[in-house]
Parts: C-alpha cells; sequence; structure tokens
C-alpha cells in the first residue's frame, strides 16, 4: 500500500490530467487506456483525469505509429501543452512502430516526432500495464 | 446442377467470348475473365439479370506492363462472381462503376491513389487514403516501388 | 443508376494557419446537414504493401493488427485464403475453435459498441456497466489465447493452442453471466423511454437504400437487410452452427443497437454449441512454407460487417498480392446518406452506429455554415456536448435516469 500512499499524495498536490491521442494506432491501445478508467481498474482514483484539450493536460498518453498524415497534428498538440508536460508512448507501436516498422506511411515510435517521458510496451498495453506506467512517470517525478 | 453451374451456362450461353473463360473454384467462387471492351456488357448483365446485388470489393493489381483488376460481385445466396480484366498500364484508364455501385467511390479512389489508375466520372471529393501532402507520380502499391523514394523527397 | 442529387460542399476560405486534418466536412443550413464530405485515411499504414514483402506468417501477425477490435476477423480471413489457394484441410477441431474465438470477439465488440453509443449520447453510466460486463469475455479471451486482444490463435493450417476441459468450464460459467446482463440490457433498450426517444428516427436508411448503398452487418440488418455471411457464405464451423441471422425493421440507430444487443444472444447459442460439440483431433496441419501460384476470395462477418481478403500466390514464400477490405469502408456511403438532411445533433450517435473503425479520440469535423458563409473547425467531443445539450433542451436527459443496475 506504501506505494499507493506515494501516489495518492503526489495526486493530491498535483492531479494529473491527460490528454489521450491515437497516431494511427488499431485502436487496441486507445480502448485499453479507456478500459483503464473504468471501475475494474480505476484510474480516476489516483486522480488522473482524461481531459478534452491540450492546454490542460499535464500528461500525453500517445497510442500509435506515427502516420504521415497525422504527425503534425501530433507536434501541434504536444506545443500547445504547457510545462512541465510529460508524454508517454502506449504500446509497442507507441515505443518503435511495431508490426507496422518500415510501413510506407508509417513514421515510428512517438519519439520520431515528439519527445518521450515514459515507453510501456505491449500489443496492446493492458490496463494493468498503462497504470503501472503512469504510475512509474509519476514516482520518478516526486523522486525529482 | 449447382446454382454455381447454372451461371456459369447461363453466362457463357449469352456471352460466346466467355465460353471457356469462366472458372469454378469452389463452392460459391466462380472467376471470369475478360477484355475491357467487353467488360461492361458483362458487368451489367451480371447486375440485371444475374442477381449480383453487392460489390464486395475492387482489387487492382501491377501486373508488369498492364494493371490487372478484379470487381467482386456477390448475390444474396453467398455466391461470387469475381470479374476479371485488364488495362494496359501506359494508358491506365478505368470508368467508375458508381453508378452501379456508389461503395465503389472508396474502392475506385484507392486505386487512383496507390497504383496511379485514371478512373474517369468520379465525383469530386477527398483523396483516400494518401495524404494531401503525398508527392505526386508515387504510386505505393506499384510493383518496384520503395518508400525510400519517398524520403529523399521530402528531405530535399 | 445514382437518383439521389450529390450536394457536394463547396470548398470554403481555410485558415491560412490550419492544417487541421478534418474526418469530416459539413455544409450546415440552419441546423442541418445539407451535405457531408468524409476524409479518411488516418490509419492508412501500407499494410498492403507490407504484405507483399513479409510472409504468409509474418503477415499473419500484421493484418491481426489492421484493427485492434477485429484482430481475428482479419487473421481469419487472411489465413483462410492462403489455406484455400494451398489446398490445406483445415483440421475440425481448429475451426471449431476459431468460431468460439470469432464469437468471442462479437461480445467483446459489442459489449464496447454499447458502451461508446451510451458515451456519445451521454449516458457514461451505460458505458461504465457495459465495459465491465465486457471484462468477463477479455478474462476467457486471455484465458484461451495468452492475450487480451491480438489473440495470435491462427496459423495457416489451423490454430496455435488448444483448448482444455477446464476452459470449456468457464467459458460456460461466462455465457451464463453475460446472457443474464444482455437481457437486460435489452430490457432497458426497449422500455427506457429516454433511450427510445433518443435512438429512434435517427440515422434512417431504408432498406432499398441500404441494398443500394452496399451497408454490411448490423447496420443492414437493422434495416431488414437479411445480409451475414456466417450464413450466406459458412467458412470455419458455422455451416454446422444452429443460429438466428438478427434483423430489424426500424431502419434507424435504435434499430442497430436491438440488433447487436440480440445478436448477443445468437453469440452465447453460438460458443455453447462450439464447446459442447468439440470434435477431437489434431489443431493444425503443416503448411508448407512456399503457398503455390493461385488466388482466392475470403469473405467473414466480423462484427461491422462483412470483411473480405483477396490473395494472390506466386509460389514463393511472400504473397503476391493482398487485398483487404474491411468492413467499414463498405458503410461509408451508407453513413453520408444518413446524415444528409438530418440535425447536426444527431451526427455522433449516427457515426458510432456504424461502429467506424477509425480513433475513438480524434476526429475533427469542419463545418461549413451555409448561411453566415463561415467555415470552422470543431473537436469531437465539442460535437458530443452540443448534442447531448440539443437533446437535453428537448427533454432527453440521460443525467435525469434513474440509477441502472
Amino acid at each position: 500500500m506504501k506505494v499507493i500512499d506515494k501516489i495518492v499524495n503526489w495526486s493530491r498536490l498535483k492531479s494529473p490530467w491527460v490528454l489521450h491521442f491515437n497516431t494511427g494506432a488499431c485502436n487496441a491501445c486507445d480502448i485499453e487506456i479507456v478500459a483503464a478508467l473504468t471501475p475494474r481498474y480505476d484510474l480516476e482514483r489516483f486522480g488522473v483525469l482524461l481531459k478534452a484539450t491540450p492546454r490542460h493536460a499535464d500528461i500525453l498518453l500517445c497510442s500509435g505509429p506515427v502516420t504521415r498524415q497525422i504527425e503534425d497534428r501530433l507536434i501541434r498538440i504536444y506545443e500547445q501543452m504547457s510545462e512541465p508536460k510529460f508524454v508517454v508512448a502506449v504500446g509497442t507501436c507507441a515505443c518503435s512502430g511495431g508490426v507496422f516498422d518500415g510501413c510506407y506511411n508509417v513514421k515510428g515510435g512517438i519519439d520520431t516526432a515528439i519527445p518521450v517521458s515514459a515507453y510501456i510496451p505491449g500489443c496492446p498495453a493492458s490496463p494493468k500495464a498503462i497504470m503501472d506506467g503512469v504510475v512509474k512517470l509519476l514516482q520518478s517525478l516526486e523522486a525529482k | 446442377m449447382s446454382e454455381e453451374e447454372n451461371i456459369k451456362q447461363r453466362l457463357a450461353d449469352r456471352f460466346s467470348f466467355l465460353a471457356d473463360k469462366i472458372t469454378i473454384k469452389r463452392a460459391r467462387r466462380l472467376f471470369l475473365e475478360v477484355s475491357m471492351d467487353n467488360f461492361s456488357e458483362v458487368f451489367d448483365h451480371a447486375i440485371k439479370s444475374l442477381d449480383f446485388s453487392m460489390l464486395s470489393a475492387i482489387s487492382g493489381l501491377d501486373e508488369g506492363d498492364k494493371f490487372g483488376l478484379i470487381y467482386h460481385l456477390a448475390s444474396d445466396a453467398g455466391i461470387m462472381l469475381n470479374i476479371k480484366t485488364s488495362i494496359p498500364k501506359d494508358a491506365p484508364i478505368l470508368q467508375t462503376v458508381t453508378g452501379y455501385f456508389p461503395s465503389a467511390e472508396m474502392y475506385e479512389r484507392e486505386m487512383v491513389d496507390l497504383l496511379g489508375i485514371n478512373v474517369k466520372g468520379l465525383p469530386e471529393g477527398n483523396r483516400y487514403p494518401l495524404p494531401d501532402d503525398w508527392p505526386a507520380d508515387q504510386y505505393p502499391l506499384r510493383k518496384g516501388w520503395k518508400s525510400d523514394v519517398l524520403d529523399n523527397k521530402e528531405n530535399k | 443508376m445514382a437518383e439521389e442529387k450529390e450536394f457536394r460542399i463547396p470548398i470554403g476560405p481555410q485558415h491560412p494557419a490550419l492544417k487541421e486534418p478534418v474526418s469530416f466536412s459539413l455544409a450546415l443550413r440552419g441546423e442541418k446537414i445539407m451535405g457531408v464530405d468524409v476524409r479518411l485515411g488516418y490509419n492508412h499504414r501500407g499494410i498492403e504493401k507490407a504484405c507483399e514483402e513479409r510472409t504468409y506468417l509474418q503477415d499473419v501477425y500484421l493484418v491481426e493488427r489492421i484493427c485492434g477490435i477485429c484482430s481475428h476477423s482479419h487473421s481469419t480471413c487472411f489465413v483462410q485464403a492462403v489455406e484455400e489457394i494451398a489446398g490445406l484441410e483445415v483440421p475440425k477441431r481448429a475451426l471449431y475453435i476459431r468460431t468460439l474465438v470469432a464469437e468471442l470477439e462479437r461480445i467483446h465488440s459489442h459489449l464496447l459498441w454499447l458502451g461508446v453509443a451510451g458515451h456519445e449520447i451521454g449516458f457514461d453510466t451505460l458505458l461504465m456497466f457495459t465495459w465491465r460486463d465486457r471484462e468477463v469475455v477479455m478474462d476467457i479471451l486471455a484465458m484461451l489465447t495468452g492475450n487480451r486482444v491480438n489473440y495470435g490463435i491462427n496459423t495457416i493450417g489451423g490454430v496455435r493452442r488448444d483448448i482444455r476441459a477446464e476452459d470449456i468450464k468457464e467459458i460456460l460459467k461466462a455465457m451464463d453471466i453475460l446472457e443474464e446482463r444482455t437481457k437486460y440490457y435489452i430490457e432497458v433498450a426497449t422500455q427506457e423511454t429516454t433511450v427510445i426517444q433518443r435512438l429512434s428516427g435517427v440515422g434512417i436508411i431504408s432498406k432499398e437504400d441500404a441494398i443500394k448503398l452496399g451497408a454490411v452487418g448490423p447496420t443492414a440488418r437493422a434495416s431488414g437487410v437479411a445480409r451475414d455471411i456466417r450464413r450466406d457464405d459458412p467458412y470455419a464451423a458455422y455451416a454446422e452452427m444452429d443460429f438466428n441471422v438478427i434483423t430489424d425493421d426500424h431502419n434507424d440507430v435504435y434499430g442497430r443497437a436491438v440488433v447487436r444487443l440480440k445478436e448477443l444472444l445468437e453469440s452465447y447459442k453460438i460458443i455453447r454449441q462450439s464447446v459442447g460439440n468439440l470434435p477431437e483431433g489434431p489443431i493444425a496441419v503443416r503448411a508448407p512454407r512456399k503457398i503455390p501460384a493461385g488466388e482466392a476470395v475470403s469473405r467473414y462477418e466480423a462484427p461491422r460487417g462483412e470483411d473480405m481478403h483477396y490473395v494472390k500466390a506466386n509460389g514463393t514464400d511472400r504473397p503476391e498480392r493482398v487485398k483487404v477490405r474491411a468492413p467499414t469502408l463498405a458503410n461509408v456511403q451508407a453513413v453520408r446518406h444518413m446524415l444528409r438532411d438530418r440535425y447536426l445533433a444527431d451526427m455522433p450517435i449516427v457515426v458510432a452506429a456504424i461502429d467506424p473503425c477509425f480513433s475513438c479520440t480524434d476526429r475533427l469535423v469542419s463545418i461549413r455554415d451555409m448561411d453566415k458563409g463561415r467555415t470552422d473547425v470543431i473537436e469531437w467531443q465539442d460535437l458530443r456536448d452540443y448534442s447531448i445539450e440539443w437533446y437535453k433542451k428537448r427533454g432527453v436527459d440521460f443525467s435525469r435516469m434513474g440509477k441502472i443496475k
């Protein structure tokens, strides 16, 4: 329970708001991100709220292998976020392009377009892995 | 006589040039080959007289000096009639079939974008599926096309 | 010949700094949509080309990831074509296991859809409940295949994992739970006036138009078009299954919800049969690495509708051509038809009702107001909020609904 106490503390200080953005993914990771918010996993108990606009978001949760169509919009969203901001690559495609690495319309992992703070692999990344990853990110920030 | 054989017979009876060009690959799968000159009448007949009420998709293939096209028609009984034809690569012109099947629009746009086929009669609209800033004259599904060509152009 | 009058959207002045990719462009007059243009391709990755550059076995894993909701659909549709070209006789036990996973996938997809539909109309409680129930089937899939999504159950020639007696027990338990929950959702859908009001008369497409526009899946079946590949062009073990093709004659979003709900009951039926009558025997036959020259067309009834794969082999270990036509693409013209001359407020649920395969979170809509002569680009969530408010003003308010179990 100690870890959770630490996290709840951090959340009380600063409740991280996340923005979820799909860069051309197959939707599997996106669904697992939303599932992480449903009662069984309940990411919200950590104070993590899904927010609609970049200006209010602290964390950008990105899925997908960054298609050529979407790259500019991804960069624009990142630029609209105010500091401090963190990017989490959710899923193997977001980490490295995954199974789509080498496809002509795909750039690759999220870090081909914007800086990434945390990588959560998995195809898809399960809700538990997503929560674990976000919690680890928050822990690493608290340690600073 | 099975339904597939019945369809084959009726097509062969109606169009003598189809005599040995119709194959029943297995249950519910007929394939036929027709030249582009004769395509329209066979297509029209299949839809109007043989109850092929759905166009499942259109496949385009790069076959070297020509583009192969397959119109995948289907009937309510689940039988597919796959009509194969081709057009020369140096004059890749196709007439739209959106007059029969509005759903053909997306399948034809795909062939325009990915193979560089010129489909005449398509309504005005967005391209599909490539981005607006895709360089002209780059057709990914053509054999021998490599995406590094793309990156070089972008780096210019 | 097409009789519908085409209302093409005149290209309005674009924001100079704006290079926003829009998924829909609408022309609006008052509160009504006069014309719709669709712009797809945001998740175009170049998969068909990649298929030619990889082996058949690698392609099984690639096509599985075309869509994270119908992954088994694409994987099965693909291997069926390859197996046909290679003349492989897939063992019956494998066909039954494929059918089992196929129906489990349909269940997860339809429950997911219910939640998404609830979210679109401001009924978030429904999302929480349906996705909680959906976890029952996600657990079964993970137990059987090792993953919640992208199951990797198929190989060329059969399946990769067998099913154990204890798995079957769990599956049957899950079916009982889900059947009870589904019957409850059907009650809510057919008896709650707020739900009926919100979904009825919305997104109408007649049977004639559904056929003419080539609609597939629940979208077509809700307009009385009895198209279902499982029955019309059977694959896997469906020829040996006893089930009904569900149709409805409401022709609207309400009908599409009812069709999906009733289809769930059929899925439970099919699953019970597939585990109850599971044949003994091997789960795969050996497949050659090089597939002899040939071609095949494979069809599959994915949760969204007909999925079609065309594969051409050239005697090597890589395909000559793989063509994939996913179900949503077949419903594009139908959705345009459903939006035209209808209220803007209906757009979110009408689009959601075809269960589209594009990203759930980032859809921008460009709206050209014909009267004011200006074009705005708005986010999907703004459109959703507008829609929920519009309906609240007309007395349809889900926040006022009593608690659901």
